[in-house]
């Protein structure tokens, strides 16, 4: 019985990894394009749902981004530091912020540490356009194209990203870390009573979402060529970074990821059909998620539709 | 073992605790009673650390306490069922007991041995411990929220309201299960508005009435007092 089940969950697994690593070979340079910039959101999403663990509901992810975004940009303008390294050091500059703001911020609790991060994201919007002699001010930063402009490489870069977040969220999952994310989102106080020190779990939730946001900051950059203050510190993709994982299910593997693949395509279809049209979308998954599906998709599939096909009664 | 001296907590501009001083020693079962909003519930959020007296000191084996944070608090030595027992609904009945063990270093390294020792304590849990916990009865849940408390290997143990919404029977159980695991050694503070069961079974009292201490004595001398007779038993 046992092993049966294991077969059932590592096959479709195996099949999903080897169609992930053929895809390039696959479909020509506009698909690829869809999927990396969709394995983006996917590290994003993930990377926002490991700090909803603990009950902090980040509204500043854009803050995190948009310094991954820059430090590599500039780091690349200024000493020519190659892109990934360049990368890197977004996301530890991002982890090493995420330590300042979350050691002031996360002693608060629950709406406060959401006004806070909405305000950091904005607040760094209006330092780099004051400071351009530094930051490239509303101009913006530009740079090469990553790896010559060979999308092939960046999808495997960011898959490989991408794979790094889903083992790190399942080897939280298997840690005592788990219990404790879980007891401070349910219960601070009876957390804290229990030995477990609520600050600093939330920290270090925000730690690991800070690095892989900022380096998912840092990949945009580069393969975008291009950045500019009001698109990566912008409130929507601190807003996308929430509406998918919420959409997909939270405190899940599958569900942020879930949630992007079918966000994306919608965004991706009402973007060709209509403008502003993946806003009013947003708007309305959100609304719909919130009141019909608190669970998100992964709560609809094991409540509601799988029973269907169960053909036995019981469990 | 523990000291409360001259304690004054206030929240905003309403003093809640007045001068609350009591000490109990090691061994000890002792109850602090008293009516709803008396401040009962406050002085043990003193002691865990989740408030922070204005004036005042908390000590423990000698050494102040106040100001630490309740995490440190219960590594020390002193752990909580909290009032309402607060258990984690979607965990298993074992995975809320581990939780107790999990996050202090020298109660994880006994955790298998201090499971036993709640399932003998509580024979039922042992039946129940892959059930969700939220799925348990009142007094089961209780059960789950004493044992996942000594699983911290507590040298003190503090009870809030325990019996609180429990049927007649189940109160005596958890009354009993707090003496027996005050004979096996374990100091154990009982906070309750169940002033008859607690004084029964307890070896001192503290009577609180509007954040002040207004009596103390052994549990004879309190239920057997006219005050807390009229008061309390309604007799």
């Amino acid at each position: 019985m046992g092993s049966s089940i294991r077969w059932k969950t590592t096959l479709p697994l195996a099949i999903l990894c080897a169609f992930l690593l053929l895809f390039p070979k696959l479909v020509g340079s506009y698909f690829l394009h869809l999927a990396v910039s969709g394995i983006l959101a996917m590290i994003l999403a993930s990377s926002w749902d490991i700090l909803a663990r603990t009950g902090q509901v980040s509204v500043g992810q854009a803050g995190l981004f948009g310094i991954g975004a820059y430090s590599s940009a500039l780091l690349y303008q200024r000493y020519a530091l190659p892109p990934v390294l360049g990368m890197l050091a977004g996301a530890l500059i991002a982890t090493f912020v995420s330590i300042f703001l979350g050691y002031l911020t996360l002693r608060l609790r629950g709406i406060y540490f959401s006004i806070t991060t909405i305000a950091f994201a904005e607040a760094l919007t209006v330092i780099w356009l004051m400071t351009p002699d530094i930051t490239g001010g509303a101009m913006g930063v530009s740079t090469p194209p990553l790896f010559g402009g060979d999308r092939e490489k960046a999808y495997y870069l960011i898959l490989a990203i991408l794979a790094a977040v889903v083992a790190v969220v399942w080897l939280i999952e298997q840690s005592r870390l788990n219990f404790a994310f879980t007891a401070i989102r349910e219960n601070e106080d009876v957390a804290n009573v229990l030995g477990i020190n609520p600050t600093k779990y939330k920290v270090l939730a925000f730690m690991i979402s800070a690095f892989f946001t900022g380096f998912a900051g840092g990949f945009y950059s580069h393969y975008n060529t291009y950045i500019i203050p009001y698109e990566v510190f912008n409130l929507g993709v601190s807003i996308a970074c929430l509406v998918m994982p919420i959409f997909g299910g939270l405190y899940t593997i599958a569900g942020p990821i879930l949630g992007t693949v079918l966000i994306k395509a919608i965004e991706e279809y009402l973007r060709v059909t209509f403008s502003y049209g993946h806003q009013i979308a947003y708007g309305l998954i959100l609304v719909l998620v919130v009141l019909f599906m608190p669970e998100g998709l992964l709560g609809l599939w094991r409540g509601k539709i799988l029973p269907l096909f169960r053909s036995r009664p019981g469990r | 073992m523990l000291k409360l001296k001259a304690i004054d907590i206030n929240y905003g501009d309403i003093q809640a605790l007045w001068e609350i001083s009591l000490r109990v020693e090691e061994g000890e079962l002792v109850a602090i009673v008293g009516s709803n909003g008396a401040g009962k519930s406050t002085i043990l959020k003193t002691i865990s650390g989740l408030i922070r007296p204005r004036n005042g000191s908390v000590e423990f084996e000698g050494k102040r306490i106040d100001g630490l944070a309740p995490d440190r608090i219960v590594r020390a030595g002193i752990s909580m069922v909290p009032e309402g027992r607060e258990l984690f609904p979607r965990m298993s009945v074992r995975e809320n007991l581990e939780m107790g063990a999990t996050y202090i270093g020298r109660a994880r390294a006994q955790a298998a041995r201090s499971l036993e020792h709640v399932h003998e304590l509580f024979p039922v849990l042992a039946q129940r411990a892959g059930q969700l916990a939220g799925t348990l009865s009142g007094g089961e849940q209780q059960m789950v929220a004493i044992g996942r408390a000594l699983m911290a290997k507590p040298r003190i143990l503090i009870m809030d309201e325990p019996s609180l919404g429990l049927a007649p029977l189940m109160v005596e159980e958890v009354f009993r299960a707090a003496r027996t695991v005050n004979r096996e050694g374990v100091t154990v503070i009982l906070v309750e508005q169940n002033v008859r069961q607690s004084l029964k079974f307890a070896h001192r009292g503290y009577v609180l009435e509007n954040g002040r201490i207004v009596m103390e004595g052994t549990g004879k001398e309190l239920s057997e007092n006219r005050h807390v007779k009229e008061a309390y038993l309604g007799l």
